[in-house]
């Protein structure tokens, strides 16, 4: 492999999976430490609904030794990690006989399907911002407009969401203010359910991409200015090249690189969800399930969203690291 | 590039439709008129598990619908009068020891699938609850506490031995008391499935079914889709015309805003509940919606009364005289007015105040036991002062160079909780307690009461009579003493003493009494001396509901002058609601 040596793969595989090891401990015992249990906390819930129920010590007891919860902690331990190598996060203790996987399955292509659009808009909406403001061709009045617009990217998404509901839906009333999809809606492979599904898709994305392009636009700004004093720079623009042409070919090309990077770890964090905006909009997917899983303290579900958030942005991490000197052949892990 | 760009962009679009495709479709029917449709919310952010139907299992939820519309109780208790309705059952009724109990079933009632309704589903259930012996399906425990054996007598009639005699055997488990009842599974579905797994849902079988005049056409996390089943069993025997709705909808609107500006735009009929300043922002943009009441207070009461719990192991709470002095203290209307902005009205007792139980309530103010609404805080000072406590520079009551504390804490699940609890903090510490609130999550305020690890707790305790006194006074019966660490059901706040044994005493004897005893008033008085005595509880103010019905599309929503039933849409009597709803525009 090119700019890479077998120690050097080995080690970063060996520290990909103790890095595994030790976030999937981590989320095992951070529940454990909460006060309360989760089975308390579903029987609470039973009580709130019902007002009364005749023997809820019964109950949690039985429960607790249906799930494991009043055996030694060692032994909780020793079973989670050999259940999650399987990738088998067991029953929800909140919502059994459902199974984490089939919680987790029913949300992520939900949150999957915004988040990779809201992301990939975001991506090429701040980088295509943050290039224009540095280059030369810009117009003035637009370099100056986009700062502006940047005003959102202080809001945290939460606020951007109450403000778009207010405005876009009940307002002007274009868009959904909740829900994948319409009330009633018979879910189907048809047309008119997908049209509805983005057309119900398109505040909650919006919410996410008007505050984050500006992180992205930042940062593309920062390395256009660095990449703008290059040698290299120069010699384009004295070769008479088409302002545009250098635009693309030189700048852009040269300063995205890093972007990339973070793109890359950005996808990885995908599936955890945008947990607020979720709510806000009434949305089904991952962001839902933790929010549920922290408030009814189901450790089964806190710890398989947990993990796969782990898992995928430590694989990112990896493939990333693993693809430097592909991508770029000046970075090289051979010793010397 | 551009083949590039084409192919990035068929990535999203499938991404979007395996989103589509997750969620779960039983069968795509056609659409229903938004006239012909009746929409709910549920107060949740979110269902998970939208395909588990198993009701005897904690986690699964039953009013996205499945209670309301599919799952059909045997009786329904009217709030309003006191009585018990029959629906999929005809009677119940004890043998002069109240120990032996006939279940008589309503000829003609048939599954959604339209295999008949039988004892042999009663029969089954039954004795699935009491084969458990992890006593941990939600109805074990109720029915291993009561039920010997059950017997078939024939197709409609089971026989219900009982350990010991229940006067409110049929009340407690089988008409809706509170919430839900106890649910009848077919036993042509449920035999052979283990009762913990088994989540009674199979797009190709026709699962879930039940009796009612329902049957599910989608479940999603988000949204529950019921379509009207033109052969239910109620109207071929006559029982009940079908329903006006041809299709009810419960959907997730997780914010009081949500639900605020769906009931503005007509794109919800009912929420569970809103608070007062959100009803009058939705009425200003929708006078279609109308509550229980025209005017203030707007809300109907919950049959959960709210009160302050003192622990009675807890020094100086270990005092009665203590424990009256913080209730004297309390202004009830302060709090009326502050925290719930009119919408409830004071307590009186432990009870809440419906029709059924004013006879014991009165007897019990009569008797002069009851409390007032607004505070007596010299009365209360004068028995601090009384247990030595002497007034500092600071406002605070001290003894001994140590402050008068009280930490009361106070469960995080709704607003609602928090703002009575300040107020009550605030009028304490004016009045020299050094009251804190502390706010904790709803099943750790829980288990702390269940453990006795408290000191003061704002709560709901009392919870449970409706139509007669006696679950709600058990509640503080010493019988279900437990120390101090040790998980209690009852008498949380661990009150003991000859007060308390005599008041369990009394509280047994009533047990054990029909309802509609006419001994049951007296004894209730007798009993309730020891309650105003010692105080083991400080009732605050009845629960309040303020459930809002849009009239837009659908009309004879149960009011308070409209009073067929109490207008609880997320409990099992729901039933009666939908088949009383007719079309606005009829």
């Amino acid at each position: 492999m090119g700019g890479m040596t077998r120690g050097y793969l080995l080690r970063r595989v060996l520290i990909f999976f103790l890095t595994i090891w030790i976030a999937a401990s981590i989320i095992w015992l951070i529940p454990r430490l909460a006060p309360g249990d989760p089975i308390t906390a579903m029987v609470s819930r039973m009580l709130s609904r019902s007002g009364y129920i005749r023997d809820s010590a019964a109950i949690i007891e039985g429960w607790k030794a249906r799930f494991g919860l009043n055996d030694p902690l060692p032994v909780q331990y020793i079973r989670y990690l050999s259940n999650i190598i399987h990738l088998d996060f067991g029953y929800s203790l909140a919502y059994f006989p459902t199974t984490v996987n089939e919680i987790i399955a029913l949300a992520l292509p939900w949150t999957v399907g915004l988040l990779l659009i809201a992301v990939f808009i975001t991506f090429i909406l701040g980088n295509f911002l943050g290039a224009v403001m540095v280059w030369r061709g810009t117009p003035r009045l637009f370099r100056m407009l986009i700062p502006v617009g940047m005003i959102f990217t202080s809001l945290p998404s939460i606020l951007a969401a109450i403000f778009l509901i207010y405005v876009f839906a009940f307002l002007l009333n274009w868009f959904p203010m909740m829900g994948p999809y319409d009330i009633g809606m018979q879910p189907g492979f048809n047309l008119a359910f997908i049209g509805n599904v983005i057309y119900h898709g398109t505040l909650p994305a919006l919410s996410i991409v008007i505050v984050s392009f500006g992180y992205w636009s930042l940062g593309m700004r920062g390395m256009m200015i660095t990449v703008e004093g290059e040698d290299y720079m120069q010699l384009a623009r004295a070769k008479g090249l088409s302002p545009f042409y250098v635009l693309y070919r030189y700048m852009v090309r040269n300063a995205i690189l890093p972007q990339v990077t973070a793109f890359a770890l950005t996808l990885g964090g995908l599936v955890s969800g945008q947990v607020l905006v979720e709510y806000m909009f009434s949305y089904q997917g991952m962001g839902s399930i933790i929010y549920n899983a922290i408030l009814t303290q189901d450790f089964p579900v806190i710890q398989g969203t947990s993990f796969i958030l782990i898992l995928m942005t430590a694989l990112a991490v990896l493939i990333i690291d693993l693809l430097y000197p592909l991508i770029d052949p000046r970075i090289s892990y051979e010793r010397g | 590039m551009k083949s590039h760009v084409r192919r990035l962009s068929l990535i999203l679009i499938l991404v979007l439709l395996l989103g589509a495709l997750a969620t779960v479709s039983v069968a795509a029917q056609g659409d229903v008129a938004r006239e012909d449709t009746v929409i709910f919310d549920i107060d949740s952010s979110d269902v998970p598990n939208p395909t588990n139907f198993n009701p005897e299992v904690p986690g699964t939820n039953k009013n996205q619908g499945a209670h309301q519309a599919m799952w059909e109780p045997l009786f329904i208790l009217n709030y309003e009068t006191g009585k018990i309705q029959p629906w999929l059952a005809e009677s119940f009724t004890p043998n002069d020891k109240q120990d032996v109990w006939t279940l008589k079933l309503r000829d003609g009632a048939t599954w959604s699938d339209g295999v008949p309704f039988t004892a042999d589903d009663v029969d089954f259930t039954i004795n699935m609850l009491l084969n458990d012996k992890t006593d941990s399906l939600s109805d074990a425990p109720g029915m291993q506490q009561w039920v010997s054996s059950v017997k078939k007598i024939d197709n409609l009639t089971e026989e219900f031995d009982l350990k010991a005699p229940d006067p409110r055997f049929q009340l407690d488990y089988f008409s809706v008391r509170i919430w839900g009842s106890l649910d009848i599974l077919p036993k042509h579905v449920w035999e052979g499935q283990d009762p913990f797994t088994f989540t009674f849902y199979d797009q190709a079988k026709g699962w879930p079914i039940g009796t009612g005049p329902y049957k599910l056409t989608s479940a999603a996390p988000t949204q529950f889709v019921w379509d009207r089943d033109d052969n239910w069993w109620g109207a071929k025997t006559g029982f009940h015309a079908l329903p006006e709705p041809k299709r009810l909808i419960w959907v997730i609107a997780p914010s009081e805003d949500q639900k605020a500006l769906l009931l503005s735009t007509h794109q919800l009929d009912s929420a569970m509940n809103i608070s007062l300043g959100a009803y009058q922002a939705v009425q200003a943009k929708n006078p279609n919606v109308i509550a229980w009441h025209k005017d203030l207070p707007y809300a109907w009461a919950d049959p959960c009364p709210r009160e302050l719990n003192l622990n009675t192991t807890v020094a100086p709470w270990t005092d009665p005289n203590m424990r009256k002095a913080i209730s004297l203290i309390i202004d009830r209307s302060k709090n009326i007015e502050i925290a719930y902005e009119g919408t409830t009205t004071a307590s009186q007792t432990m009870f809440v105040q419906y029709g059924g139980m004013a006879p014991y309530i009165t007897a019990i103010v009569n008797a002069g036991y009851g409390i007032s609404p607004t505070a007596d805080v010299a009365g209360g000072q004068k028995l601090i002062e009384a247990a030595g406590y002497v007034k500092g520079s600071d406002g605070m009551y001290a003894k001994d160079g140590k402050n008068l504390s009280l930490n009361i804490q106070v469960s995080t699940d709704t607003v609602e909780y928090a703002r009575s609890t300040n107020v009550i903090v605030e009028e304490l510490r004016a009045a020299g307690v050094d009251a804190t609130s502390q706010p904790l999550t709803g099943s750790t305020a829980s288990n702390n009461e269940n453990q006795g690890t408290f000191e003061g707790s704002w709560g709901l305790e009392s919870c449970g009579s409706v139509n007669e006194p006696w679950v709600s006074m058990d509640t503080l019966n010493p019988n279900w003493l437990q120390p101090v660490g040790t998980r209690a059901n009852h008498d949380l706040v661990r009150w003991s003493g000859d007060g308390a044994t005599a008041y369990g005493k009394i509280v047994d004897q009533i047990g054990t009494l029909p309802l509609g005893d006419p001994q049951i008033p007296g004894l209730v008085t007798q009993a309730y001396k020891y309650v105003f005595d010692e105080t083991p509880v400080i009732p605050l103010v009845q629960a309040e509901k303020l459930v809002p019905f849009d009239t837009t599309y659908w009309t004879n929503w149960p009011t308070a002058e409209n009073n067929y039933n109490h207008p609880a849409t997320w409990w099992n009597s729901t039933h009666q609601i939908i088949l009383n709803l007719h079309k606005a525009s009829k």
